[in-house]
């Protein structure tokens, strides 16, 4: 529902039913004791696209004294109407303000959405720095999520972080907070959960820096752990996964059912953070996979399956997988799609069964154009393997093909920029020289992004190329592509630089992000709405300079902002693969040699 | 391998269900219903559904239609009590039916509005009797002025304290149509003055000699 007064302005913004509630799947309850709202900071067809809110969500509401709504950014149509009536952000099943909530917790997908979560909160009416929040214990502003492995910049506007996988930590924190909500203040509610692993809060950390910027010491008070762990579910096959998903009336981004086939990847591609951060590679059984696809299904009426993870073709039982669920999904007419094929595995077999159903594009993502490079990255696929699926895809009547490239790697030369235009020449090639190739205009169009270091990666201490330098760069590229069949999208934008910045930045970056929101930036992901001047002005404000944080090289004895997060994976091996890197040299997957990054700790026994 | 028609209301919050959003919302629906649906034959299977009249967003109705096939017959206070245990707020299904007229045979469709206001008879009055009803109306190619006045049907007026109801009949189908709200802001021209529309809900769609659609 939403509040009554919104009835006379819901015709006058653009995809109404965003700001409606009332889908099918969404859980209302008459009374609940403790309410938590979950933010998603960026608008309804986004949020409604991810998979995390769709567990945590059924989660917290399986039990029977806790709901849990969604609430998202407003689009500015919106935003606009909210504000000039007054109307304050609501949750979408009950329609009622947040600010009464216990919980408003945000999910930190990307860096760039930071400024939404500001905003969202000013749109709420709740005080934005946690320090203004009073003595009274709720409503606790807390985050989880991806970039909560370096919440610094974030710091000073949030009660309290949760580290790792959510599925039991969120419920114990509600627990706690239900024993001590009656008697306790802010402060010691904080204190308490500070207790809890994989909970960090902020406010019991004092932080020292160097005269030259740099961390000197964080200093925990108040009982609080020097160092805090990140949760990990241990056994896929008994954890948590939703019967039944809210389904949204507009058409989101991703318009289907995802079941999550497994966690973790077992690649270490040095420049992805998500790599790290959700390891150690854990799978679902494949009688597990096909049982929650069917319910999912089922209960939901799509037409459209999805199996995700960062790297689906890594299952070991894919084609188990695949050959049990191509049954049902024929049958009861269902697309299903694989979002993360490999390159080096993609083989003809899983081919067919894919091909089975639809041909649309290939999205490969080679990275890098030599295999110089692509060493460095450990972005362990060959010149060959890429000629081989994309021969594999031509035969089986592809003929669209997307290449996603980085720009601004480390060691990078212009003769891996060139590399980049070869190769996609070399596939140019392929395609005509087949003499039973697919009727159809082959389109093989290219995409460079920015490459931006991230924390718990082995690139963690690496400067962020300038922006000349890849403008440099793409000019290079440019000239080196023949073809006309190649199509190359390439854009430049601060952004990279800002998410550089926010990625590994420390507490300072809390008044920068602050000022920035103050001059109109939100919704800074949606290009159109970026402003790059207001974040400069906001560093310059605060005499803070983004190439501190961006593009400078970091030495392995500096202490990072994130230096007490602990996500089981060593600074050790991070100095080793930094190290093997700069040396070319590749790290065997997982599943062939453990590289002993350190997150099978928490399983007890080595991962494979 | 048989036909059906449904019938079914558009309320609520459901109103802000776009036409192509409906679409998808309807198909889900069906395939959670559990009801045996017929796919079509071709290279890419789909679920046969048609509506033969679309709704603008946010106009209620209480005669929206719906056609679909089902693989066998199926009585009708079954399929109703599977459809509708399977839609979201707002949408219920009240008939099932044999289709008998055609999507083409549809030519008028009726509207109950309600415009804000405590006077407004007169001034309704005088801009129905207008010896010409110009108007802006969208086009592809930009703004195009027509008279509506030989297309506006106003079967009632009532004035009661607080709104303006009116009972409006007018052309709708492939020969032409007439959106409510295309009256409503010629009115509110005329007016001189914002006039808000409170309300707008389909009520029924007609063939030729207004015959109601069946």
């Amino acid at each position: 529902m939403f509040p009554d007064k919104l009835k006379s302005y819901l015709l006058e913004v653009q995809k109404p039913s965003r700001y409606t509630g009332g889908e099918i799947g969404q859980v209302c309850k008459q009374k609940a004791e403790v309410r938590f709202a979950f933010c998603f900071p960026d608008i309804y067809d986004v949020g409604m696209s991810h998979l995390g809110m769709k567990i945590l969500y059924s989660l917290i509401n399986e039990r029977k004294e806790y709901w849990c709504e969604r609430v998202f950014a407003p689009w500015p149509d919106m935003e606009n109407i909210m504000r000039r009536e007054h109307i304050l952000l609501y949750a979408l099943e009950s329609g009622e303000e947040i600010r009464n909530f216990d919980f408003i917790g945000f999910t930190l997908q990307y860096e760039m959405s930071y400024t939404n979560i500001l905003n969202m909160l000013d749109l709420a009416g709740v005080p934005l720095f946690q320090k203004d929040r009073g003595e009274q214990i709720m409503p606790l502003v807390v985050a989880g999520g991806p970039c909560a492995c370096n919440p610094e910049p974030l710091a000073d506007f949030f009660d309290l972080f949760i580290l790792g996988e959510g599925e039991e930590v969120n419920l114990e924190l509600m627990d706690l907070y239900q024993k001590m909500r009656g008697h306790a203040s802010r402060t010691e509610f904080l204190k308490a959960a500070a207790q809890i692993e994989g909970i960090y809060v902020p406010s019991l950390y004092e932080i020292q820096y160097h005269e030259d910027g740099t961390v000197k010491a964080i200093l925990p008070h108040d009982g609080a752990p020097s160092h805090i762990r990140k949760r990990v579910m241990t056994d896929m096959n008994q954890c948590y996964y939703p019967e039944h998903v809210v389904i949204p009336f507009i058409e989101p981004i991703h318009d289907r059912i995802s079941v999550e086939v497994l966690r973790g990847c077992i690649r270490g591609c040095r420049f992805c953070q998500a790599g790290f951060l959700y390891r150690p590679f854990r799978e679902k059984s494949a009688g597990t996979v096909c049982q929650q696809a069917v319910t999912l299904c089922r209960n939901s009426g799509y037409d459209e399956l999805s199996l995700s993870s960062l790297s689906t073709s890594d299952h070991s039982q894919i084609e188990q997988i695949l050959d049990q669920l191509l049954v049902y999904t024929a049958e009861q007419h269902i697309n299903l799609s694989l979002p993360s094929l490999r390159i080096d595995n993609f083989s003809k077999s899983v081919m067919e069964k894919v091909t089975t159903i639809r041909k649309s594009g290939l999205t490969f993502a080679p990275e890098a154009g030599t295999q110089r490079l692509r060493d460095v990255i450990n972005k362990n696929v060959t010149e060959e393997e890429v000629m081989h699926t994309c021969q594999i895809a031509f035969e089986g009547g592809y003929t669209t093909v997307k290449l996603y490239f980085m720009m601004g790697l480390p060691t990078e030369t212009d003769e891996d920029i060139k590399g980049i235009a070869d190769l996609t020449q070399k596939v140019v090639n392929l395609f005509y020289d087949m003499p039973d190739r697919a009727k159809g205009k082959l389109q093989i169009s290219i995409s460079t992004a920015t490459f931006v270091p991230k924390p718990f990666t082995p690139f963690e201490f690496e400067p962020q190329a300038e922006k000349s330098e890849i403008l440099r760069k793409q000019a290079v590229l440019k000239k080196a592509i023949k073809s006309k069949k190649i199509k190359v999208s390439m854009h430049v934008s601060d952004i990279s630089q800002m998410e550089a910045a926010l990625a590994r930045g420390d507490r300072r970056l809390c008044a920068v992000l602050y000022d920035a929101w103050k001059n109109g930036s939100h919704l800074d992901s949606w290009e159109e709405f970026f402003d790059a001047s207001r974040w400069y002005e906001a560093f310059q404000k605060n005499q803070l300079d983004p190439a501190f944080y961006a593009n400078r090289t970091r030495s392995y004895e500096e202490i990072m902002p994130w230096s007490h997060l602990d996500y089981m994976i060593s600074r050790k091996f991070l100095i080793h693969e930094n190290q093997k890197a700069h040396q070319a040299q590749t790290t065997a997957p997982c599943r062939e040699t453990c590289a002993g990054c350190g997150a099978n700790q928490c399983l007890g026994r080595p991962c494979f | 391998m048989k036909d059906y028609r449904v019938l079914f209301e558009k309320k609520g919050i459901s109103k802000y269900i776009s036409h192509l959003d409906l679409n998808r919302c309807m198909l889900r629906a069906i395939r959670r219903s559990g009801l045996p649906a017929w796919y079509t034959e071709g290279f890419h299977p789909h679920l046969y559904l048609m509506f033969p009249l679309a709704l603008s967003l946010g106009t209620e109705s209480i005669c929206e239609v719906m056609d679909f096939r089902l693989t066998e017959a199926l009585p009708p206070e079954e399929i109703l009590q599977k459809l509708n245990a399977a839609l979201p707020e707002g949408l219920h299904a009240f008939a099932v039916r044999e289709p008998h007229d055609q999507t083409q045979d549809i030519c008028q469709a009726e509207y109950l509005v309600r415009l804000s206001g405590s006077a407004l008879a007169d001034l309704w009055d005088a801009f129905i009797h207008q010896p010409q009803i110009l108007t802006q109306k969208r086009t592809k190619k930009g703004l195009k002025e027509m008279d509506i006045k030989s297309m506006l049907i106003c079967e009632s007026v009532i004035q009661e304290s607080q709104e303006l109801v009116l009972m409006l009949l007018l052309p709708a189908g492939n020969d032409g149509n007439l959106n409510v709200s295309v009256v409503t802001d010629a009115f509110q021209n005329f007016a001189g003055k914002p006039i808000s529309v409170n309300a707008v809900c389909r009520m029924k769609i007609f063939c030729r000699n207004q015959k109601e659609f069946l």
